[in-house]
């Protein structure tokens, strides 16, 4: 029997529902079923054969209809438009595109469907800047994570963005653990990964003090790091604006016009626009978007994550990201494991399977401790509501690590949804079936880490691509420095003073959890990409996500925005346009 | 470096009274503020029912701030408003003060602080509601700031979470305002709020008030379009059953209040878990000599004329703080007391005349609050009824008691015959 019938077999057997056939080299899925589990596992079925470019899963969910949000704006700002090239996604991977390809003087257009920058996975996102010893040797996970890695530093001192490196730590808990460690080790180091090492309790204790006591060691990783993926994103976005790449928010891809694996135009809410080449930077929609270009070879099957915030004021308990390794059995379940040797191979898989299996504690790079994340697959690709289960589950798992987290610690809570691939994999690749597209597609975990990386490239190939038919030449007033505005609270008080002395605005408290001037907020305002929303400020700046929630900020933010925009304060929305916070005045709002 | 005897932070109800009481005991005052007004949160109760106990009038907020204003302005004490204070340290001089404001970053020193610091609301994330992240999600406060301060309608159709009084409220000002008020739901069996505003809030307006029931997911990707409720069994967990979805433009939370104790925390002041607010003797000193706590930072109070009795009590004690020696023993509470305040008692204090706050654990009818030194029954008095939202006030001498480093001080609520 062929692979393929053997694949063909078991989904069969899974689901009599569903057809498979052999297409452009994919192998492709369709039909309808009852669960959703039963569409992922078909995939997944799919994927276990590597001799096909990729998974195309086109099995419906009965009764699912998906809803894609779409901004309201209809305009025709973009109609006609003829640039270079067109970037699809504001997400951190788009953004770093972008500013990637402002080093060449190109006409270069960035639309995002949402109304800011790094308004999908990038902001749902833990901000950890990965080591990449989980992954296999050949994935292209592997090759941009471990480059992605070692440019942040320099990149973030460019941007003036926080970036700290104070490494990963895998706990184990049992003797044995250690060889399986030691095989990691190996592994990480085959990968070019540096400076793995075992640590004892004692010499683990420095890194992480509060380390549980059953924890007997772990593996140290030093080149973990931890970054703000919404900054991140800002300043990418903010620095590629500044060196001539136009970015437009509220703006969604709706269809594309291809012509013999050629995309010739692209429509949008604000217009059609004629790009001569296509950068697919789309998360979870990226599949659409090559399906829209002819150029589908994958699925995104969501994925969501949720993770936890504290207060700064339980910040002490990790000091750097840490997770039990995958193999270990916390104390609390040793009375759990079966008696019979497959009794236990089986809780060992369970384990290694749960939901909550990569869930970690991570030092944020804002003081917070951030819990999470967990893997929940869902057929909504914008699914990032919360749910009450997941959240007690994720804290009760963490309880045993971190010892002292109790619920009142707890400030927030979100979910987002990663565009996880059939090959858990990236897709990052110039067109296949289309000559004027470049798949930045699949990019979910370690997506923040390597988004640099994979920008350095997908722009090396957007030149090639151009520069058959146009002389592409490098953007020689081009700036990489990008200056992030005074932070007064993490100044030194003779700086402070002094700024204050400047603009009295920045002696003017308005956030008292986390400590921001309304000096800041009017810098915010004034920025190159600024979203003069109660989330615009609050993303850039953290007003309201503090303890207080926005309690006591979000009215006098709305003020100063109002105040700075020149509207009522009625038309200071939370987010999107519908967002409404107040419904004008009072008397005259009577239902 | 501005150099004084007593520091006061916050420049609400609390912290008004401990400035005045200060001075008036011969200090040299300063109040510091981060609002530009001072007045705290009464600025935005714009109802009535506030000094009843104190003077005896129905006043609204800010009435009953301007009293307190005016006498403050009187005393000519000085207050540094929209300053806000980055850092405390207590040093061998005195406990050293760092604020900013629009002249700069200003140092202050003073031999005594007295943090008025007041609270803030539980979010709704903190009792863990859950679902999307739509706009019309506030905390009453918030609510009320808008309407009041603002002049802006939040909401059209709302439904409220939590009976505190805050709560009860903002659905009648919202129904004044022409809002409608679905309803107020409250998990626990019996309402947090004062029997008077359930009354006068409530059931005056229709308004329903749902008991044992909650909140638990809320829908709308722009703006909440609807909340879901159910029922909950005695653990506060929702029963399955009992689910259903109500539409609404906006939840409003009134599920708790927070005592406001960072600035504290980072002196290292010892705080107490059922008050969350700092342990203190009977002067409201805290476990830090020479700080003192008062209003709703030492804990959350449901009248503000108690709150004002706290600053007193505190800005009066901080005007005579002398660095001595206290000898304290511990106020050990125990059956159907929630809380007691002061927490200790330091008895190398001239007088013992003490004010003692506290709440029941629960709703009790005809129960005596008792007082018991080393197993021996000294004190009781007798109430008709005790309820967790209604504060009590007790006034109690320990001097005649003749105390010591050894005695055992217990309290503790029973239901005995009245004496």
């Amino acid at each position: 029997m062929s692979k393929y019938q053997k694949i063909c077999k078991k989904i069969a057997q899974l689901s009599p529902e569903v057809s498979v056939k052999e297409e452009r080299g994919c192998i492709v899925l369709r039909g309808e079923v009852d669960s959703w589990e039963t569409a992922v596992n078909a995939g997944k079925l799919a994927a276990k054969d590597a001799q096909y470019i990729g998974v195309v899963n086109d099995i419906r969910l009965k009764g699912f209809v998906e809803h894609p949000r779409l901004p309201l704006e209809h305009d025709a700002s973009l109609d006609e438009m003829r640039p270079d090239v067109l970037i699809i996604g504001g997400g951190i991977t788009g953004c770093a595109i972008a500013r990637e390809l402002s080093k060449w003087k190109l006409n270069t257009v960035l639309v995002e469907k949402g109304p800011d920058v790094a308004y999908g996975q990038s902001r749902a996102n833990g901000g950890v800047v990965h080591v990449g010893i989980n992954f296999s040797k050949h994935s292209q996970k592997h090759y941009y994570n471990i480059r992605g890695n070692s440019m942040y530093a320099e990149l973030s001192k460019q941007l003036d963005v926080p970036f700290e490196q104070k490494g990963q730590v895998l706990l184990c808990c049992k003797k044995w653990e250690r060889l399986l460690v030691g095989a990691l080790k190996l592994h990480g180091k085959s990968m070019g990964i540096r400076g793995v090492c075992w640590l004892g309790r004692e010499e683990l204790l420095k890194h992480e003090p509060c380390a549980p006591d059953f924890v007997i060691g772990g593996m140290y990783m030093p080149t973990g790091g931890i970054t703000s993926p919404m900054e991140m994103t800002a300043a990418l976005a903010e620095n590629a604006s500044a060196n001539g790449v136009r970015l437009f928010l509220n703006t969604a891809v709706l269809d594309m016009e291809t012509k013999n694996g050629h995309i010739v135009s692209v429509d949008t809410n604000r217009g059609r626009l004629y790009p001569k080449l296509v950068i697919n930077a789309a998360g979870v929609y990226s599949d659409k978007i090559a399906e829209m270009a002819g150029d589908r070879t994958f699925t995104i099957h969501p994925r969501r994550g949720t993770d936890i915030i504290t207060d700064k004021k339980a910040g002490y308990m990790v000091k750097t990201s840490m997770e039990k390794s995958p193999f270990s059995i916390l104390p609390y379940q040793n009375s759990q494991i079966p008696r019979g040797p497959l009794g236990r191979i089986k809780f060992m898989m369970n384990i290694l399977h749960s939901n909550t299996k990569g869930i970690g504690l991570i030092h944020s790079i804002h003081g917070n401790m951030l819990i999470g994340p967990n893997a929940i697959e869902t057929p909504d690709r914008e699914d990032t509501a919360t749910r009450r289960e997941e959240v007690e589950e994720i804290i009760k798992v963490q309880q045993h690590v971190a010892t002292d987290l109790k619920f009142s610690d707890i400030i927030a809570y979100f979910t987002g949804v990663r565009s996880a691939t059939y090959e858990e994999d990236f897709v990052v690749r110039r067109g296949i079936f289309t000559d004027n597209i470049i798949e930045a597609a699949g990019i979910q975990s370690p997506g923040v880490t390597a988004a640099p990386a994979i920008a350095v490239d997908i722009s090396k190939w957007a030149v090639e691509a151009l520069s058959s038919n146009m002389a592409v030449k490098k953007n020689d007033s081009f700036d990489p420095v990008r200056h992030a505005p005074p932070r007064l609270a993490h100044m030194n008080e003779q700086e402070r003073n002094a700024l204050i002395l400047k603009n009295p605005d920045y002696g003017v408290i308005i956030c008292r959890c986390e400590e921001i001037s309304k000096g800041e907020i009017l810098d915010a305002l004034n920025s190159p990409l600024c979203v003069p929303t109660l989330d615009g400020i609050k993303r850039r700046l953290r007003p309201g996500m503090g303890r207080c929630q926005g309690g006591f900020c979000s009215p006098l933010v709305m003020q100063i925005i109002a105040e700075h925009e020149g509207i009522p304060l009625s038309e200071v929305k939370k987010s999107s346009v519908e967002s409404v916070v107040t419904f004008g005045e009072t008397k005259g709002a009577a239902v | 470096m501005t150099n004084t005897d007593v520091i006061v932070i916050g420049g609400g109800p609390a912290g008004l009274a401990a400035a005045i009481a200060a001075k008036k005991a011969g200090a040299e005052v300063l109040l510091i503020e981060r609002e530009a007004r001072l007045g705290g949160i009464l600025k935005q109760c714009i109802h009535d029912g506030f000094g009843l106990v104190r003077f005896g009038e129905k006043l609204s907020g800010p009435e009953y701030a301007e009293r307190f204003i005016q006498k403050f302005d009187e005393a000519n004490i000085e207050a540094l408003t929209l300053t806000f204070v980055t850092k405390i340290e207590k040093t061998p001089e005195g406990i050293r003060l760092t604020a900013v404001n629009r002249n700069g970053v200003v140092q202050l020193l003073s031999k005594a602080l007295v943090l008025a610091t007041g609270c803030r609301e539980r979010t709704a994330k903190q009792i863990f509601i859950h679902g999307t992240r739509p706009s019309g999600i506030f905390t009453a406060g918030t609510a009320q700031h808008f309407i009041n301060l603002l002049g802006q309608m939040p909401t059209k159709k709302c439904v409220i979470l939590g009976s505190g009084d805050i709560g009860l409220i903002m659905a009648r000002r919202i129904t004044l305002e022409g809002g409608k008020v679905v309803g107020v739901y409250e998990a626990k069996s019996t309402p947090s709020g004062l029997t008077r505003n359930i009354y006068q809030c409530l059931y005056d307006y229709d308004i329903p008030l749902y008991l044992s029931k909650t909140v638990t997911r809320v829908f709308g990707d722009d703006r909440l379009a609807a909340v879901e409720v159910c029922s909950v069994d005695e653990n506060m967990r929702p029963i399955e059953e009992t689910f259903e979805i109500v539409e609404c433009d906006s939840l409003i939370l009134s599920v708790g209040l927070i005592p406001e104790n960072e600035l504290a925390e980072n002196l290292g002041v010892e705080l107490d878990p059922r008050t969350k607010g700092p342990v203190c003797d009977e002067h409201l000193m805290t476990s830090v000599d020479g700080v003192f706590s008062c209003g709703n930072a030492l804990h959350v109070n449901d009248l503000v004329d108690y709150v004002s009795e706290s600053g007193e009590c505190a800005g009066k004690a901080a005007a005579n703080f002398l660095r001595r020696e206290r000898t304290e023993i511990e106020l050990i509470i125990g059956k159907n007391v929630q809380y007691l305040i002061p927490q200790r008692l330091d008895l190398n204090a001239e007088d013992l005349k003490t004010v003692l706050y506290f709440r029941s654990r629960e709703v009790l009818q005809k129960n005596s609050l008792i007082l018991t030194v080393d197993g021996c029954d000294v004190y009781r008095k007798w109430f008709s009824v005790l309820r967790p939202p209604e504060m009590e006030r007790v006034e109690f001498d320990f001097g005649p008691l003749g105390l010591t480093p050894q005695s055992q001080v217990y309290f503790r609520i029973e239901e005995v015959e009245r004496t």
